[in-house]
């Protein structure tokens, strides 16, 4: 047995099979398909509905708010970056009277742990599925209750988990990658 | 002088300028190559942002190479530092003075040899200039005055010397078989016969091991093995210095590809379909590409290894490479 | 023409002689020393050689000088101590140039070291490996037997040295 493997071991030395094997391995490698995303310019990663990224602010079906201003969101927050200040309303914007005057998260702060999705008792705050949140000034750092309503981007319907082309759009407000959701594919 | 000699000094000096732009050219392309193939082994893309598919990269590099700032270190042996690159650089330019790419072609009827000059001692000349190319390393190592560049200068001289002898007997197998030192003549021979590599396999995995570890490439570059030594002899160079090492050594690896298709793949011959310049760069590039792939698959070997494998191994295989040929040419 | 090259050849390569002596810089010196090399083997190819001119380069620049370097990169001579290695051998020296000087002049100006150019023309002499191999194998294999003995003499020499200080 030994004495086999000597000489299996001498040829395989011989013959620069290891060599060969590596060799033919990394020429695979070579011509098949890459795995870059080609993030901004062409390409996008839509997270999966699990995803932990900025948060938004819900509304029911008929379109009024579903925040009530409980502020047990932040409270629960461990690193107190919500601020939640009340106000009496009977316009019928919230599903009760009473509604958010001031609803903002500071996202320096924010940590995107969930926990305030986690104590809302409306479903109102969601953790949403965009992550761009790099920006020029410190401005954007703040996302008030105006952004956080705002309709967005990926719908909540929409399963996660492709790559999507993508376009790279430049303005004054910043820089975007807008996805195109209908041309999707799986990574990898 | 007649006006015939006065043609030929120009169509030598013509030749000569071509070469050498040529050569000064070569990594701008190369460089992007290695990328390129460097990216899609790893399974990644290179490039891809500077022009189509990055081609444009290089070019980008280049201007940034000439707009940094070129630092001689304080304790420097100044002189030498500003030589070293320049020793590294011009040898391995000598050499394809005597590299052919073709026969005659004949144009205006006029025959063209497609080199600079056919001598009869071409390839005892290649190997020889080629060997000035590590003073360059060496000097640039030790005029450095730091730790890591002389460790790269040191690994570097010793590893030419033990790998030189294997080049040189593996080259002297195809010697005896084609008869001439004169690589025109080792093309012709191999054109009345098959290509060398039927005679000499032998020859020629000892020429492309040896070759690697002359041209310091992976798995044989230990002078400037990133991972103990930062960059081993050109460490503390930087902008145009820095890049004439790299222009050396780009030009060193089309040089052993030329070589190796030279001496063991019948330079220019092939199929009639195409013509013998085109054969002759498809060889070429399939060298380089090899140089390349090889770099990216395999780890570097360690310095004792290194060793082990040129004295222990490599020479006296060449040794017994030489002895079987010459049973058999004779 | 040649006379031009054969002077420029011959002063560069007596200047830098000259400077591997007076440089105190041992990395330096082996400089001048490559150059010196390298001009003793383009007067070879004036000589009509080019095999010795391309075996000087191979063997005392490519390899030579490289194991000399790598000698003076591990020794790490420094500039000062450079002094101490020559043992006052200089009056000896002096007195062995000058009569080697008179010696080689003797032989000059008796018109003793001028070979004949022999029973082969010019262009038999460049391509000459042919040449130069068939005598080194036939006329001159005694000497060319005794160096390779001297040679290997000194290889085993060097072997030994290095294994009596590892025990
Ligand atoms: S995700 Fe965590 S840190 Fe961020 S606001 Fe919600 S509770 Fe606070
Ligand atoms: S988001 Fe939810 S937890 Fe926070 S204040 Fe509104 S209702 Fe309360």
């Amino acid at each position: 047995m030994s004495a086999n493997s000597g000489i299996v071991d001498i040829l395989k030395k011989v013959f620069f099979i290891d060599l060969i094997k590596g060799l033919s391995l990394t020429f695979k490698y070579n011509v098949s398909k890459t795995i870059t995303i080609r993030y901004p310019d062409e390409e996008k990663w839509i997270p999966y509905q699990r995803f932990r990224g900025l948060h938004t602010l819900n509304r029911d079906s008929q379109g009024r708010e579903l925040c009530v201003a409980c502020e047990l969101c932040s409270k629960a927050c461990p690193t107190k970056c919500i601020t939640v200040i009340p106000m009496e309303d009977n316009t019928g914007i919230g599903i009760t009277d009473r509604v958010a005057q001031v609803y903002e998260i500071n996202l320096v702060r924010c940590m995107f742990c969930g926990l305030c999705e986690d104590a809302c008792p409306t479903t109102a705050v969601r953790m949403g599925r965009e992550y761009e949140l790099a920006c020029f000034s410190l401005d954007c750092a703040k996302a008030d209750k105006h952004r956080l309503l705002a309709p967005i981007e990926i719908p909540a319907e929409f399963e996660g988990g492709y790559v999507v082309k993508a376009k790279l759009e430049r303005n004054k407000e910043g820089i975007r990658v807008r996805p195109d959701l209908t041309k999707k594919k799986r990574w990898w | 002088m007649d006006i015939n000699t006065l043609i030929e000094v120009a169509l030598i000096t013509v030749k000569v300028i071509l070469v050498s732009s040529i050569l000064f050219a070569l990594p701008i392309p190369l460089t992007w190559i290695e990328r390129k193939v460097a990216g899609h082994i790893q399974l990644r893309l290179g490039p891809f942002r500077v022009g189509w598919h990055g081609i444009l990269q290089p070019i980008a590099d280049m201007i940034k190479l000439m707009f940094k700032e070129d630092i001689i270190p304080d304790k420097a042996d100044k002189w030498l530092f500003k030589l070293a690159p320049i020793i590294s650089l011009v040898p391995i330019f000598l050499t394809f003075a005597t590299v052919p790419v073709g026969d005659k072609i004949t144009v205006l009827g006029r025959e063209i040899t497609l080199y600079i000059s056919d001598m009869n001692v071409g390839i005892l000349y290649i190997l020889a200039v080629a060997g000035i190319g590590v003073y360059g390393l060496i000097f640039g190592g030790w005029a450095s005055n730091s730790k890591y560049a002389l460790l790269g200068s040191m690994r570097s001289s010793a590893q030419m010397i033990s790998y030189e002898l294997a080049l040189s007997f593996a080259a002297i197998g195809v010697v005896m078989v084609s008869n001439s030192l004169s690589l025109v003549d080792i093309v012709n021979s191999q054109k009345v016969s098959t290509w060398n590599i039927c005679y000499q396999p032998l020859g020629f995995i000892i020429f492309i091991i040896a070759g690697l570890a002359e041209i310091n490439r992976i798995p044989f570059d230990l002078s400037e093995d990133e991972g103990t030594l930062a960059a081993g002899y050109h460490v503390e160079y930087s902008s145009m210095r820095f890049s004439f090492f790299m222009l050396a050594e780009y030009v060193a690896m089309v040089l052993m590809s030329v070589l190796a298709v030279i001496l063991f793949f019948g330079g220019w011959s092939g199929h009639a379909i195409l013509p013998p310049i085109v054969w002759f760069l498809i060889k070429v590039s399939a060298f380089i590409y090899f140089f390349m792939w090889v770099r990216f698959t395999f780890p570097r070997y360690r310095y004792d290894q290194l060793m082990t494998i040129g004295w222990k191994i490599l020479l006296p295989l060449s040794l017994v490479n030489i002895l079987i040929t010459g049973l058999f040419v004779i | 023409m040649e006379l031009i090259f054969f002077y420029i050849f011959a002063i560069v390569a007596l200047a830098s002689a000259i400077a591997v002596i007076s440089i105190r810089n041992p990395v330096h010196s082996a400089i001048f020393l490559m150059v010196c090399f390298l001009q003793v083997a383009a007067l070879f190819v004036l000589l009509r050689s080019p095999f010795l001119a391309a075996v000087q380069i191979f063997v005392y620049v490519g390899a030579v000088m490289v194991l000399f370097l790598f000698a003076v990169l591990i020794l790490d001579l420094g500039r000062e101590r450079f002094g101490e290695y020559l043992h006052h051998q200089s009056p000896i020296a002096i007195i062995v140039v000058v009569g080697l000087i008179f010696v080689i002049g003797l032989g000059l100006a008796r018109g003793k070291l001028d070979a004949p150019l022999g029973k082969y023309t010019e262009a038999e002499l460049v391509k000459n490996i042919e040449v130069t191999g068939e005598l080194l194998y036939t006329k001159y294999v005694f000497p060319f037997e005794v160096i390779s003995l001297l040679l290997l003499v000194a290889m085993v020499g060097a072997i030994v040295l290095v294994m009596k200080e590892r025990k």
